[in-house]
């Protein structure tokens, strides 16, 4: 009894350490991005919402913004029907190819964004589509979709596919199986490999630092280049941005899956 | 009358192993028969051959006297219960009995009154509307019951549709099985481990062993005349011990089993005079003989040695020196109204010849198989 509570008290302390550890930097950027002053600094001196509105008024901000959001947007509705059929064909075929395929979803890991940025910048130019942002989206989707596929994967594997054979006794051919009972099953990591996909595309910046040029920079391009020359509060305002985008893509996840799935196990 | 189901000499090979051999059975229209057999044996993999998600490696499984090879899964009229359930996880359970009933272009507005009938006929009235990780295992395999009756299948293939359910809901389930089986109508092969859902359920019950069918009868038969010594060990609780034939006149003649001669029923055909054999003798069917009490046909003495309480019975080991020291079960159904006998006591054991089993003993190849067979 005394040893489980104070086993529970080792666990508490550790998980709210390691919860302190996470967030900090994240309450530290958030308050610093509400300071009055001119200088980015923790605790803010003053608080307003003065660098927002410095932001906000900031012409290439928006479009900023604007352009990676397309990109992110591109980048996912590609990654869904290719990382999925992919994900569903790894898992239930026995392929000639597997183990190349297996080596290819580890590419992210092994490969350097810096290689994958030039020499798509080089295909790109080959391709006269560079200077286009198409090919941003593109190149986002090529380089993370092995994440997709990932998260799909999963699902996949936890699918009983004695499912499938039980929706074919039940009268449905085979594209029907597919989509009444393969597809919600495989649903959840459906949606989070899209949003993973989406939030990775938002806050990528090497391989868009290669195909972007001043028309067409996106978001996390545009914030290298101002750091380049000063750091001012308006940067810790921007990284709120993103830490709002990425809690919407939490609360969008939650609200169409159900976090539950992923803290445990059905 | 073309049978339901016809199965002709099929064989389904795993690599070097074979899960079903040489199976020939004949299901005919509204029949209920049980396939029974110990863990591995082959039964589920014979069921998938009928539903059509697997093909026979040789042999032929024919429907309606068709050759159903060319049939996709999809568009043979035939329910299933699965060994793993496979309820839709993203469906309700009345939305896994309307799935069939939606796939196979029901009239809609038929739809939910069948559906809420067939929940009802499992017991699940007011379920309706949970999840399948909503309910206990045994409410599951009702679901999937439902969800294999509700679009009144030609045949119904059931895959130890019962196993999750304890023991009192089961029975009740096996004669509400039996009841909603012939109110339908329903040709079904339904599959088990359990000896007495076999026995209680069926119209004829097969005994598989090894991915072989060892025999194929009513249950009374499969019960009082087991074609071998696999049958009689696998139904009831039989203690096998070797013998050879003394004597072989039709009917019954006399086995030598240690120092004695036992009288018994030799199989059909009779049996050459020394030839080694197999006997089996049903707990159920030897009794310890009361002093003073008729006697059966077969009488002889033995030691208790053990003895175990089951609550509806009390089982006896006894230990037979005559035989050669072999140690007999015996049941005594009946404990509350005579002395029960202490270890150590002896007993005066009794039963009739008819109900002492013979068998010639099985070749080499046949008695590895049996032993050597998929491990349960
Ligand atoms: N897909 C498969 N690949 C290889 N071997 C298989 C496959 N399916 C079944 N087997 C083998 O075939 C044999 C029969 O399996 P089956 O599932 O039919 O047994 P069962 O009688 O249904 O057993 P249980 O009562 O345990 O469900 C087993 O030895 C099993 O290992
Ligand atoms: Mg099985």
């Amino acid at each position: 009894m005394r040893s489980a509570r104070g086993k529970a008290w080792v666990l508490w302390s550790m998980v709210i350490l390691v919860l302190v550890t996470l967030a900090l930097p994240t309450l530290v950027i958030i308050g610093a991005s509400f300071t009055s002053g001119d200088i980015i600094r923790f605790p803010p001196e003053g608080l307003s919402l003065r660098w927002y509105r410095a932001l906000w008024d900031l012409g290439g901000f928006r479009a900023a913004l604007g352009r990676t959001a397309y990109v992110s947007a591109l980048c996912t509705l590609i990654a869904i029907p290719v990382g999925t059929l992919a994900a569903l064909a790894l898992a239930r075929r026995r392929m000639r190819f597997a183990r190349t395929i297996q080596v290819y979803l580890l590419l992210p890991f092994t490969i350097p964004l810096v290689v994958s940025g030039i020499s798509m910048m080089m295909l790109f130019g080959e391709a006269r589509v560079l200077g286009q942002l198409w090919p941003v989206g593109v190149a986002l989707c090529l380089i993370n979709l092995p994440f997709m596929i990932w998260a799909v994967s999963s699902a996949v594997n936890a699918l009983d596919p004695e499912l499938e054979n039980a929706a074919m006794n039940c009268g449905a051919p085979p594209v029907t199986v597919f989509l009444t009972v393969t597809l919600p099953a495989v649903m959840p990591g459906v949606i989070t490999g899209a949003l993973l996909m989406f939030i990775l595309a938002f806050n990528e910046f090497l391989v868009s630092l290669f195909l972007t040029d001043s028309r067409t920079v996106t978001l996390p391009v545009q914030i290298y280049n101002s750091i380049r020359n000063v750091i001012t509060p308006d940067l810790a305002a921007v990284s709120v941005v993103y830490i709002v985008v990425a809690l919407a893509a939490i609360w969008v996840l939650d609200r169409l899956v159900g976090l539950e799935i992923f803290l445990k196990s059905k | 009358m073309t049978p339901m189901v016809e199965l002709d000499n099929v064989t389904r090979r795993f690599g070097d192993t074979a899960a079903v051999r040489e199976a020939s059975a004949r299901l005919e229209r509204g029949e209920f028969l049980t396939i029974l057999g110990p863990s591995g044996c082959g039964k589920t993999t014979l069921l998938r051959m009928i539903a059509g998600f697997d093909r026979p490696s040789a042999g032929r499984i024919l429907i309606n006297g068709q050759a159903i090879d060319a049939v996709p899964p999809f568009r043979r009229s035939i329910g299933m219960v699965f060994q793993r359930l496979a309820l839709f996880p993203h469906m309700t359970a009345a939305e896994n009995v309307a799935y069939p009933l939606k796939m196979r272009r029901f009239d809609p507005a038929e739809i939910p009154e069948r559906v809420e009938r067939y929940l009802e006929l499992v017991r699940l009235k007011g379920f309706g509307s949970r999840r399948p990780h909503e309910m206990s295992g045994g409410q599951q395999q009702r679901v999937a019951i439902a969800r294999a009756l509700s679009f009144s299948p030609d045949l119904l293939l059931l895959d130890e549709p019962l196993s999750a359910l304890d023991r009192k809901l089961r029975e009740e389930m096996q004669l509400e099985f039996r009841r909603i089986q012939q109110e339908l109508g329903v040709t079904t092969i339904n599959v088990t481990h359990d000896q007495r859902e076999a026995l209680v359920m069926s119209d004829r019950v097969v005994v598989m062993d090894a991915g072989r069918i060892q025999q194929a009868d009513t249950p009374a038969a499969v019960y009082r005349q087991p074609s071998n010594r696999f049958v009689a060990s696998f139904i009831g609780m039989t203690t096998v011990f070797p013998g050879m034939v003394a004597e072989a006149p039709e009917g019954i003649g006399e086995i030598i089993v240690g120092d004695v001669r036992l009288p018994a029923r030799l199989p059909a055909g009779g049996l050459a005079p020394g030839t080694a054999v197999d006997c089996g003798l049903r707990a159920e069917q030897v009794r310890v003989v009361a002093p003073g009490a008729p006697r059966p046909e077969t009488t002889i003495g033995g030691l208790v040695e053990r003895r175990i309480f089951e609550g509806d019975r009390l089982v006896y080991e006894v230990r037979v020196p005559p035989l050669g020291n072999l140690t007999l079960m015996v049941f005594d159904h009946d404990p509350a109204t005579h002395a029960e006998h202490e270890v150590g006591a002896r007993v005066l054991l009794g039963w009739n010849a008819r109900d002492l089993f013979v068998f010639p003993k099985e070749t080499t190849e046949n008695a590895t198989r049996q032993e050597t067979g998929p491990a349960s």
